[in-house]
């Protein structure tokens, strides 16, 4: 899992994030909290440059995970470096700096700009807080809404989010996150919204932006067939915990987790010929306050044997660059 | 045979402030007997509102001009409130996009199947409830849940449900408006596979309204591609899928990221949907289409067949097969 030439840009360590849920009268007569462990233990790492996805389906951790990093939340346990510093532990101006270099791209694109706006003062606001001086905004706006290809011949700065399409303002969006020129992008499900015809085009701009920006993405999203298209490395989370890591194309074409193959079939195809037969799980994902002993697959896993219910696997090299957390593997 | 569901030029008209917007414009597509059509497109392209003309639920701002929408010969359109009540989960039924839509929060899941039975179906209050837990079965929940309400339900479950709601009178037509999308994909592939099951046992007429073209290859039997409005593509699955003869589903299948072919390059269409408020003259894609010639703006191409069972409404259609080699290149589609 270390990145090849062993620099890191951002490490999370045993990273954990536990929500109090709230209480039966049950609960509360013995005394119990009860608590959802919504991240428990994730460790990775990213390096400069690198682009990794979270996939996983909803309440898997994936978003919580990526707040963590951002220090949007924080953790109940566990470090996050940024290019080796602890960010809890930095300062206001450390902070600012981190802020700069860590930016977020929204999945909802008619929530993620000030509606009162005009699309040239949501792009100012971020150079306004990072004291860009002034005499530079212009042309870093420009430059901008180059980079994200909406030219500025066609008039775009001065209108309000209301008069452009999704597919515009996901481009005004991420155009605003690499205004800073940040070392380091979240993208949570960043085209889902979007319609299929121009999500493409969003996708090729984030791509862009790592070759000319060096920009580090980690994208959180559940479809594993976009995932193929922009990420190097893919990890797949499964009830708070990473199961499987590794080079995209190893972790979509051979997963060695139970939960991944399960994943991975279940997505259709866009053929007519394509397997139809019943998927390799059962069940429905357990409640997250009470995961089963052992592993928490096991339930819903078709090959689980009894060590399965009695020792958590711990994620481990597998071959061929992947990582997986299963006794079987 | 006669299809069950026969559309024919439906056109519906939204009212705005900036004026008329046609989302539906003589549009025409069949429903054969115990098939799953897919409905196709983008947001805004019309396929939504046509469900929604079929079932007699457009908004008040909506007026449906054209038509008849055939249902076993009888039009949909020039029914009476009254008649239509009469069709509707008796003949045809609803699954709308997000459960919260079709259940009602404050009452027990069982207890609103009972009730459709009941109400619409005539049914005693005993055999409704037998009967609930036969369709619960039907769709994999544990009878024993009927007693629960929807917030207890996780979202594949609710799905799970109005499945079971919408076929409870055993209906002839469902129409399903993106019925797994807000689903993750593990779950949204089992509650495909229990539509699935149950329309071809019971042999049910589907027609699913997705914006996912895999979705469309996995489930269903027939195609209809909508684009501003337009139909534009008609035909069997495998046969529209594998052979497009119109530009925009080619754009499609170029855009749309899967998890076999090979992992290059994402060819996205440039430009987006046109405004229906000012629709463009000609062919609709014509601004988007790598391919429109001068005539393509001059003038609207017919939704035309090639003899067999697949028809498109493009100008160039008869030279699909060299279209569909320069669209699969990515220069192709690039401004």
């Amino acid at each position: 899992m270390a990145p090849l030439d062993g620099t890191v840009l951002v490490e999370a360590s045993n990273l954990a994030r536990h929500f109090a849920v709230p209480r039966s009268l049950a609960d509360a007569l013995a005394g119990r909290r009860p608590m959802v462990r919504a991240v428990d233990g994730v460790s990775l790492r990213l390096a400069p440059r690198e682009t990794a996805a979270i996939v996983g389906e909803s309440g898997c951790g994936k978003t919580t995970t990526a707040r963590l990093l951002l220090r949007l939340l924080e953790p109940s346990a566990g470090s996050i470096t940024f290019r080796g510093q602890d960010i809890a532990q930095l300062d206001r101006e450390g902070m600012r700096g981190f802020r700069r270099q860590a930016q977020l791209v929204f999945q909802n694109p008619f929530d993620a700009l000030n509606p009162r706006l005009t699309i040239r003062d949501s792009l100012v606001e971020p150079l306004r807080n990072m004291r860009i001086p002034r005499a530079e905004w212009d042309d870093r706006v420009a430059l901008a809404m180059r980079r994200v290809r909406l030219g500025a011949a066609e008039g775009y700065l001065p209108r309000f989010p209301h008069e452009l399409s999704g597919g515009q303002l996901q481009r005004v969006v991420l155009a605003r996150a690499l205004i800073l020129e940040p070392s380091f992008l979240v993208a949570d499900e960043p085209v889902s919204m979007l319609d299929v015809s121009v999500r493409a085009g969003i996708l090729n701009l984030m791509r862009e932006a790592r070759e000319t920006l060096g920009v580090a993405a980690l994208y959180i999203s559940h479809d594993l067939a976009l995932v193929r298209y922009v990420c190097d490395r893919t990890l797949v989370m499964y009830l708070g915990r990473i199961v499987e890591e590794g080079p995209t194309e190893e972790v979509v074409r051979h997963p060695r987790h139970p939960y991944t193959r399960a994943l991975v079939r279940a997505v259709p195809l866009p053929r007519v010929d394509q397997p139809r037969d019943p998927l390799p799980i059962k069940g429905n994902v357990p409640d997250a306050r009470t995961p089963p002993s052992g592993c928490r697959f096991r339930d819903r896993c078709p090959v689980a044997v009894p060590r399965c219910a009695e020792e958590d696997p711990p994620l481990r090299p597998v071959g061929d660059g992947v990582l997986a957390a299963c006794h079987l593997a | 045979m006669e299809p069950l569901l026969d559309i024919r030029d439906l056109t519906v008209s939204y009212r705005t402030p900036q004026g008329p917007v046609r989302a539906v414009d003589a549009a025409s597509f069949a429903v054969p007997r115990g098939e799953v059509v897919g409905l196709v497109g983008e947001s805004g392209c019309g396929k939504t509102t046509v469900a929604r003309a079929v079932m007699g639920v457009v908004p008040r701002s909506a007026e449906i001009l054209g038509g008849p929408v055939l249902f076993e010969g009888r039009d949909l359109i020039r029914l009476s409130e009254r008649e239509r009540r009469a069709l509707r989960w008796r003949e045809m039924a609803f699954i709308p996009q997000t459960a919260m839509s079709a259940l009602d929060p404050v009452y027990r899941v069982g207890r609103q199947i009972e009730e459709v039975l009941v109400e619409r179906g005539g049914r005693s209050r005993t055999v409704a409830r037998a009967r609930a837990a036969e369709l619960f079965g039907l769709v994999g929940i544990d009878a024993r849940r009927l007693d629960d309400y929807p917030h207890q339900f996780s979202g594949g479950m609710k799905q799970r449900a109005s499945i079971a709601i919408a076929l409870a009178l055993e209906p002839k037509l469902v129409l399903a408006d993106e019925p797994v999308t807000a689903l993750d994909v593990i779950v949204q592939r089992q509650v495909l596979d229990v539509l699935k099951a149950l329309q071809a046992r019971m042999h049910l007429s589907v027609v699913l309204v997705t914006h996912d073209i895999s979705v469309v290859a996995y489930a269903c039997d027939r195609v209809v591609v909508m684009y501003a409005g337009r139909v534009v593509e008609t035909g069997r699955v495998a046969e529209v899928l594998e052979r497009p003869r119109h530009p925009y589903t080619m754009g499609l299948t170029n855009a749309f990221p899967d998890l076999e072919s090979a992992a290059g390059e994402l060819v996205p269409i440039e430009g987006s949907p046109p405004s229906l408020l000012d629709p463009p003259r000609g062919c609709r894609f014509a601004p988007r289409c790598p391919f429109a010639q001068p005539r393509c703006t001059a003038s609207e191409p017919p939704l035309l067949t090639d003899g067999e069972d697949h028809a498109a409404a493009c100008w160039r259609a008869e030279e699909a097969p060299a279209l569909r080699i320069q669209a699969a290149e990515a220069a192709t589609w690039r401004r």
